[in-house]
């Protein structure tokens, strides 16, 4: 059952990072119209309002499923890791879940800017910043859940 | 802005969450080996997860002070606070969590 539960956390872990890195390069500012046509310019030239509540639902629903594994990490993982004397490895997970909590937190704001077109001004810089925020969040999260999920075959 | 209570709670979980973090406020606990809760400090049934309590008590609080802060004041607020706050935030953890790297 957790490893049925870790895989389906994982695919949706996968499915949030494109949806994020989709959408946190496309507020970036317009490119010129040749680069638009890039696999890079392609990339970005998503409509992001579209992603934000899909990207908060995936990101509660990869959060719930990353709460439900964290017992076993618990009391498996991490006195592995102490063993081991790897405080590095444990370090980052704490930031990990600081980080994940943290997005939790942001999604309503973040949610609440992506509902409305926006003048360039206070309001769109600060969706900007959210966007990039939460994929920052993201993108450590799910490094450091595949790193730390295959440390032992990683480590000599 | 519809719902302008939402910037002050995305903007003040942070700052409760990690408090509660630093300050172990966490509003309840699980034993995962006993696969219990608790509310209060438990000695003697294995390792304690505070994490969800840490979440819980972030978000009673930055709800709380989203509902009686007066919707003109949160109109008022810049959503560049939001991010702001939260930047500071991520900042002053990872300059805590340092300590796992020494």
């Amino acid at each position: 059952m957790i490893v049925v539960l870790l895989l389906l956390h994982g695919l949706l872990a996968v499915a949030l990072l494109g949806a994020i890195t989709h959408q946190a390069l496309s507020v970036l500012p317009l490119a010129p119209a040749q680069a638009r046509r890039s696999f890079v310019g392609r990339f970005r030239s998503v409509n992001g309002p579209a992603y934000a509540t899909p990207i908060v639902v995936l990101f509660v629903v990869t959060a719930i499923g990353g709460a439900l594994l964290y017992p076993q990490y618990r009391v498996d993982v991490r006195p592995a890791l102490e063993d081991m004397q790897n405080s590095a490895a444990n370090g980052v997970f704490e930031i990990k879940e600081h980080l994940i909590a943290i997005g939790l937190g942001l999604l309503p704001a973040y949610w609440l800017l992506w509902q409305q077109p926006l003048e360039p001004g206070a309001a769109a810089a600060a969706r900007r910043a959210l966007t990039w925020l939460l994929a920052l969040f993201v993108w450590w999260g799910f490094i450091v859940g595949h790193v730390l999920n295959n440390i032992r075959g990683m480590l000599p | 802005m519809r719902h302008p209570a939402m910037k002050i709670f995305s903007m003040l979980f942070g700052v409760f969450y990690i408090a509660a973090f630093y300050f172990d406020l966490a509003l309840f606990r699980y034993y995962p080996e006993a696969r219990q809760f608790h509310w209060a400090r438990t000695d003697g049934i294995g390792v304690v997860i505070l994490w969800y309590g840490w979440i819980v008590t972030a978000a009673l609080a930055s709800a709380a002070v989203a509902v009686a802060v007066p919707r003109t004041v949160a109109e008022r607020l810049s959503p560049r606070w939001v991010w702001i706050v939260t930047t500071l935030v991520v900042i002053v953890t990872l300059i805590y969590e340092r300590r796992w790297f020494v």
